[in-house]
């Protein structure tokens, strides 16, 4: 089953970063357009979605692995979301932001291994 | 990226501190909640549904339902890049308040890595309180 672990943890990571993508677009496009616009509802439910994918993928990793197994991966989840964010949504990341996403992720996972 | 922001309690900082706050809080209480109600039952207390019998649970989810608008709200404002690692600040105070509330141990590892993720969100503030006194 360890193929599995390495499959199913990538997928859960993604999965949450692509929700923070979806709910972030459609926050901001709300702010424009109004909730009750076609695209800004469909960018909500596809980050809704993919932030289930990601909560039931955890749930079922954290059924058969440690949550000590588990969390480090998560942390990973800071410098992803940044970097994402700057090459999606075109944010201004510059080498402060991405250095301080850096130590986050790093931290985080020292925090959760032991 | 700067949109004119709301004062006061609405203002998009002062909203991300209350969600930090609220997944710290609903952190805490899940996890009082949980041990409280381990011994109902051997085999139903792996699935979580016997946790529903305490209040500290019930607190816990009101409290995850507020973090997640809270948090909805702050995307509307502050980019992702800044908002998302700032918001991970809660896994310094989780580890935190356990040591100083629960009594629990924290490793000479962990406090490598709870000072690894201060100095990054150190950083990471540091452009906002520029970007705020612009504004």
């Amino acid at each position: 089953m360890r193929w599995l672990v390495v499959v199913l943890i990538p997928i859960a990571l993604i999965a949450f970063v692509t929700g923070q993508l979806f709910l972030k677009h459609a926050m901001e496009s709300s702010a424009v357009k109004g909730f009750r616009d076609a695209q800004v509802i469909s960018f909500l439910s596809y980050g809704v979605l993919s932030m289930t994918v990601h909560f039931f993928l955890m749930l079922g990793l954290l059924a058969h692995l440690d949550l000590s197994y588990v969390y480090p991966f998560q942390g990973l989840s800071v410098i992803m979301i940044s970097l994402a964010a700057a090459v999606m949504l075109r944010e201004r990341l510059n080498l402060r932001l991405t250095f301080g996403s850096l130590l986050i992720s790093a931290g985080i996972v020292l925090v959760s291994m032991s | 990226m700067t949109k004119k922001r709301p004062l006061g309690f609405a203002n998009p900082w002062v909203v991300l501190g209350f969600e930090v706050i609220c997944v710290l809080v609903y952190e805490l209480l899940q996890k009082r909640g949980a041990s409280e109600t381990a011994n109902l039952s051997p085999i139903w207390s792996w699935t979580g549904i016997t946790a529903l019998v305490s209040p500290l649970v019930w607190l816990a989810m009101l409290l995850m339902i507020f973090s997640l608008l809270s948090w909805l709200y702050v995307l509307r404002y502050i980019p992702l890049s800044i908002a998302f690692p700032l918001s991970r600040v809660v896994d310094v105070l989780v580890p935190l308040s356990c040591w100083v509330i629960l009594g629990e141990n924290i490793s000479a590892r962990r406090w490598c890595g709870i000072t690894l993720v201060i100095i990054g969100l150190m950083l990471t503030a540091k452009p906002v309180a520029r970007l705020e006194e612009k504004l």
